[in-house]
């Protein structure tokens, strides 16, 4: 540990040290189609309600997946901002696709924060939270290969899926809410 | 973060609110704009910040508030893959091929190197256009900012003020730490804390004795030293609580410290919280029963709610137990079952079940428990806040009902003296892991305990001061040479994710609006009628 201090610290000193605000990169966005086996594990919604994870995204509906915790600061904002307006661009059609948002730190994440997280970015009907033990949690994150190893390791991933036994897109990286709507449309036109 | 306005308050207090608020804005001039800008995502109208991410997701107000990723130290972070560079002034406009460290500016492991540095006008563009001094686009994460000349003035003087040079208490040599005990703390857990606490700094500075180098030499005249001897200073209180802020000032101004770490309340931690807020002075992980503070605090961290956990565990239980009857609580006045009791009061009010509170006098005889206990009927549920003493004072009363909750964190945990015929009723709350789960972990800081010749005199807050110890040493590693408070805080809460030993806790995990490491507990009740074997009613709660 200590030498691998001493290593950045003199990397460092024998750079120049001229410095930049951000990284100096375009948005870079992947996707990829993918099938996962959803572990058969109990969750629980924002409302309060047990369910069970299978029936939540087999409920007929488009779905769409992601990870979150409501004291991310940096990239979950940004995430369930662009989901928020998703919503807004879908306008009366966002209710017939199914987003569901799963926290990456159910110990905090109670219930009544995912509710109040979920006003916050003004989640309508069709948008749902979820927290439950960190088992659970864990096992969901591992089925979908979200699993950093600990919360502030995530990254942005969004995961879509046209119905129940179809496979999913798998978008990593920041997506716009434009690109995810287009997304969105190939997806249930797709053959 | 801003608190978000809550409901009307009445009159009387608001017009009372509103002239304190004049006469503290007469004496201080206030946050400025930029810092406004900054850690609220205020404009100087007092308006939300609009700002603009890449691909059009609008962002405003506290959302869009650069403390939000820089951090409150203006020294970065980062999350996931995405490293998130510092901002405060060096590291912003630092001529390219002159060196920070010449500077005397510490090197933080999210800064930015081999760029052009920014002048006022290019790092204006930056925030305005999200491009780089060369064109290039920022991070999709950076927002661009909708804002005026003068705000934006505001905002680069706030931000070349950010502090970078080591906070007093962090010398060239030797770190200074406080460590603080209020006068009612445990005299027994008193003397245990501060044998860990004493010994594990004899260590520390002997391990960094006998390194055979421990300073690094730059290409440059300034030197780096990793390591630096550790100097603890105990701020004993004395008195009443409301003469301990003024006491604190006067050790701090006498002892400047980098930061506090431990130490021991007793019922009342309120004053040293403020004023570690009030300072700005990192005051981790405090061995106290009943903290006072909330997620909003930013410079106290604990590693549990402690009583008030336990207070929310029992009113799920009793709220889940259904039935009828009442919930009657008993604790001792001026111990720190009052603030579980008024705790889980809170929790069931708006649920229709009466609470009685039945307070026991302070250090008065074991025998009032006698006429406490005949309040409670056979369908009330009863609530004991109570220490050892008391819990063994109840051999020879009548258990009055089936529905009985101690407190494990007051009663000892597994240890707690309890009557056999309470022990085949009675539920305990149970704030830690349990015996078997943490053995492991727990039993490190035992070892070292047993080599170093500490005596063992109270585990729990021995094993969390060990832990505290521990944690403050890796997390300094991590920060090289930055010795900034708020810096430190914000390591902490990335660090404590990592972490393996984590003593009598679970795990442990710290965000921005975290401010208590382990979150849940379980409800165990005694296996046997003697003995410490204790079976879990269920799983980890985190009520």
């Amino acid at each position: 540990m200590g030498r691998r201090i001493l290593g950045r610290l003199g990397a460092a000193l024998t750079c120049a040290t001229g410095v930049l605000l951000a990284v100096a990169t375009a948005a870079s966005v992947s996707r990829a189609t993918v099938n996962y086996q959803t572990p058969a594990v109990t969750l629980v919604r924002a409302d309060g309600q047990r369910v069970s994870l299978p029936h939540e995204l087999d409920d007929g509906r488009p779905v769409l997946l992601n990870f979150i915790f409501t004291t991310c600061s940096s990239i979950c904002p940004l995430t369930s901002r662009t989901l928020e307006e998703f919503q807004d661009k879908l306008g009366p059609e966002a209710a017939r696709v199914h987003l569901m948002s799963i926290s990456i730190d159910p110990e905090q994440d109670t219930p009544s924060r995912l509710a109040e997280y979920a006003r916050k970015f003004h989640a309508g009907p069709g948008w749902q939270y979820y927290t439950g033990t960190l088992a659970a949690s864990l096992a969901a994150q591992r089925a979908f290969d979200v699993y950093r190893g600990e919360k502030m390791s995530h990254t942005p991933v969004t995961l879509m899926r046209a119905a129940p036994g179809k496979p999913w897109l798998r978008i990593e990286g920041f997506v716009t809410p434009d690109e995810l709507v287009d997304d969105y449309r190939n997806l249930l036109t797709a053959p | 973060m801003p608190n978000e306005a809550r409901g009307a308050a009445p009159a009387v207090a608001l017009a009372l609110s509103l002239l304190m608020n004049c006469a503290l804005s007469a004496a201080s001039p206030g946050p400025s704009a930029g810092e406004r800008l900054y850690q609220r995502g205020q404009l100087p109208s007092g308006e939300p910040v609009q700002a603009l991410r890449q691909g059009g997701a609008t962002v405003r107000g506290a959302d869009a508030a650069c403390v939000n990723c820089h951090r409150r130290s203006g020294l970065g972070s980062s999350e996931g893959k995405i490293t998130i560079p510092p901002v405060a002034g060096p590291y912003l406009f630092t001529p390219r091929g002159k060196s920070l460290e010449r500077l005397g500016v510490p090197f933080v492991d999210t800064a930015r190197i081999n760029h052009e540095a920014y002048t006022e006008e290019s790092l204006a563009r930056a925030i305005r256009d999200g491009v780089d001094g060369k064109g290039r686009l920022l991070n999709s994460l950076m927002p661009r900012y909708a804002i005026d000349e003068a705000t934006m003035s505001s905002l680069i003087e706030y931000l070349k003020d950010l502090k970078t040079a080591p906070a007093p208490g962090a010398t060239s040599t030797v770190l200074h730490f406080a460590t603080i005990i209020t006068p009612d703390a445990d005299p027994v857990k008193r003397r245990g804390v501060l044998a860990v606490m004493n010994q594990y700094f004899v260590d520390k500075n002997n391990a960094a004795a006998r390194t055979k180098a421990p300073t690094l030499y730059s290409s440059h005249a300034t030197m780096f030293r990793v390591e630096r001897r550790w100097q603890l200073h105990v701020w004993e209180l004395t008195g009443a609580p409301r003469t301990w802020e003024t006491q604190l000032r006067a050790h701090l101004a006498a002892e400047p410290v980098f930061a506090v770490i431990s130490g021991l309340g007793g019922s009342d931690w309120g004053p040293v919280e403020r004023f570690c807020e009030e300072q700005g002075l990192p005051c981790l992980f405090p061995n106290v029963e009943a903290p006072v503070g909330d997620d909003a605090t930013f410079y106290t961290v604990y590693f549990s709610r402690g009583v008030l956990l336990e207070a929310q565990l029992i009113a799920r239980e009793v709220a889940g137990a259904g039935g009828g009857g009442r919930v009657v609580q008993v604790f001792r006045a001026g111990d720190v079952g009052e603030a579980a009791a008024r705790a889980l009061e809170a929790a069931r009010a708006g649920s229709g079940q009466q609470v009685v509170n039945h307070a026991l006098k302070a250090h008065g005889p074991p025998q009032e428990l006698a006429r406490a206990l005949r309040e409670a009927g056979a369908a009330d549920a009863l609530v004991l806040w109570l220490r050892p003493a008391d819990l063994g004072a109840l051999e020879h009363l009548k258990v009055p009902t089936p529905r009985v909750w101690i407190s494990g964190e007051m009663g000892g945990l597994e240890r707690a003296p309890l009557p056999p015929d309470w022990r085949t009723q009675a539920r305990m709350a149970y704030p830690v892991d349990l015996p078997g789960q943490r053995v492991v972990r727990v039993d490190y800081a035992l070892s070292w305990f047993r080599m170093r010749k500490v005596p063992l005199l109270a585990e729990p807050v021995q094993a969390d001061t060990y832990l505290a110890l521990g944690l403050m040493s890796e997390t300094l590693n991590h920060m090289a040479d930055a010795f900034v408070r708020d810096y430190l805080i914000e390591r902490i809460e990335m660090a404590l994710d990592h972490r393996v030993l984590t003593g009598y806790y679970p795990r442990l995990s710290l965000a921005p609006g975290q401010r208590f490491a382990s979150k849940g507990g379980y409800i165990v009740r005694f296996t046997d009628p003697q003995g410490s074997r204790v079976t879990p009613l269920g799983e980890w709660i985190t009520p």
